[in-house]
């Protein structure tokens, strides 16, 4: 184990980590703010609004991350209709394709989550909000999405987890973001033990973080679950 | 062919005519204060079916202001149901609700089966006929007073402070103020039940609608909920109480309706039903509850 390679390097796997944190936080932003209403249109009875959130989920969930990436930034520079358009200069980017292919990937799998979570509402508790008076919207504002909401956050923090490890695809097309690092450094030293298992320790740095982190919110938003003693 | 148009016309004018009969009484109480006489609710002919079970056979109920009506029967007879078709949880095939002289207004679509018209007059008007239920349905991610407050700042949009007050204020009545910052998941089933009842408190409905409010309940805290609706009927609140307590029927209602297979066997004061019943079925009934 050479040390003196993993201190020398340490600039770049901190700046690989920024982009991996800068990748991860922006696509779960933008996924999640896709996923809400996408969400409610997969619970509807309609069946012409809950199908195409259906196929989307199909398609993004019935692919690899890995193919989805490759058929953004390599795929659609094929189009000339795409290379034309206002879009290409944004698609022409690695750093944007990826966060395009990440964040629709996460939506994908948080619809999924966040539907099981609406179709888990207690019955009664809406009926209880329709008894009062409440419109369909209001009632999905104050009641259905905050309960849905703490019901998804366990297996959100999955995702969360998962779209974070997700990230180091990245690396594939260019850019460098943890594990690309770690790549640039196995590349100059060939010494892969010493590149990659520095990058395995920041990616459990950051994973324990978020652990805490959803252990915190968790511990704030379920308190309705917890034993009485604690709340008071 | 000349016959069958007629009598369709006369059907109409009939039908017509009947309407005017019997709403005019309403109209001409409406806005009149005369005790206990202001209709609070009128339910006429209330048809429902799912598929083809019809569970409600044409009922109809007239509750004045300040009546308590206890609806009794045995599991099945539709009284549970009939509750759910007044505040429109379920819509009723057939009939019309007018709550304190505003009809809710439904209208027949081609297949003869009632529609919400209105979407937003049902709304308003839900929240005159709060519901109380049988699993109490709290919101289980707010506190007892958050529940409480919920309607009447958002659906009400009363101001957050004159809400807070009031939703203490009702949480006092029904004995609960302590636990106000509870989850409801912290209380028994009484408490519950009894945040419950404030919750529709704070909406100040003009009917309050009670559908089986202690069945859920262990036997030794029924007591603490039946003393709450003890004291809203003395206050003369104007109740629908769907239940099974023959002694709160007998000693607090002011009416009793008794149904079977979805019609109403029996209707009058207690103390003439439940020492004079007509019906042979509500007979057989009361043998089979007062023991």
């Amino acid at each position: 184990m050479d040390f003196e390679i993993i201190f020398d390097n340490l600039g770049l796997y901190v700046e690989g980590m920024w982009l991996t944190l800068e990748l991860v936080s922006l696509s779960l932003l933008a996924g999640f703010i896709l996923a809400v209403p996408m969400a409610i249109m997969r619970v509807s009875k309609n069946y012409f609004i809950a199908a195409p959130v259906r196929l989307f989920v199909y398609i993004f969930r019935g692919t690899p991350l890995l193919v989805q990436i490759y058929i953004i930034y390599y795929g659609l520079g094929q189009f000339d209709a795409v290379k034309d358009s206002f879009a290409w200069p944004f698609f022409k980017e690695a750093y944007f394709c990826c966060l395009f292919a990440f964040a629709l990937n996460t939506g994908a799998y948080t619809v999924e989550i966040l539907r099981g979570a609406i179709a888990g509402t207690p019955f009664g508790e809406i009926e209880a909000a329709v008894s009062v008076g409440m419109s369909r919207i209001l009632m999905l504002r104050r009641i259905i999405l905050p309960s849905a909401f703490r019901r998804a956050l366990p297996a959100y923090g999955n995702e969360v987890i998962f779209m974070l490890h997700g990230t180091s695809l990245a690396s594939i097309i260019t850019l460098v973001d943890l594990t690309g690092a770690a790549r640039i450094v196995n590349s100059r030293y060939y010494s892969p033990y010493e590149a990659y298992l520095t990058a395995a320790v920041f990616y459990m740095g950051l994973t324990f973080t978020l652990v805490w982190l959803f252990k915190k919110l968790e511990f704030k938003w379920f308190a309705h679950l917890r034993p009485r003693k604690e709340t008071v | 062919m000349e016959i069958p148009l007629c009598f369709a016309e006369f059907e109409r004018t009939k039908a017509l005519i009947l309407k005017i009969i019997t709403i005019s009484p309403l109209t001409s109480n409406f806005g009149i204060e005369m005790g206990s006489d202001k209709v609070a609710l009128f339910v006429e002919d209330i048809h429902k079916s799912f598929g083809s079970l019809e569970v409600l056979k044409g009922l109809s109920v007239t509750a004045h202001e300040g009546d308590v009506v206890a609806m009794l029967g045995s599991s099945g007879s539709g009284k549970s149901t009939f509750l759910r078709c007044i505040n429109l949880l379920e819509t009723p095939n057939r009939g019309r609700i007018v709550v304190s002289g505003e009809e809710i207004k439904l209208q027949e679509d081609r297949h003869g089966v009632n529609q919400i018209l209105d979407k937003k007059q049902v709304e308003r008007m839900r929240a005159k006929l709060a519901m109380v239920f049988q699993q109490f349905n709290l919101w289980s991610h707010m506190t007892i007073l958050e529940n409480i407050m919920e309607a009447p700042v958002h659906v009400l949009k009363v101001p957050k402070n004159e809400a807070r007050e009031k939703a203490e204020f009702y949480l006092q009545k029904v004995g609960i103020f302590e636990r106000k910052e509870y989850y409801p998941a912290h209380l028994s089933g009484g408490q519950q039940q009894r945040a419950a009842i404030a919750r529709a408190l704070a909406v100040e409905p003009e009917v309050m609608l009670f559908d089986e409010p202690t069945s859920a309940l262990d036997p030794e805290l029924v007591g603490e909920v039946l003393r709450v609706m003890k004291d809203l009927a003395e206050e003369g609140r104007t109740m629908l109480v769907v239940t099974h307590e023959m002694g709160f029927a007998r000693e607090v209602s002011s009416r009793v309706i008794f149904l079977h297979e979805g019609s109403i066997e029996e209707d009058g004061p207690p103390s003439v039903v439940f020492e004079t019943p007509k019906s042979e079925r509500f007979r057989q009934f009361l043998a089979q509850n007062l023991k």
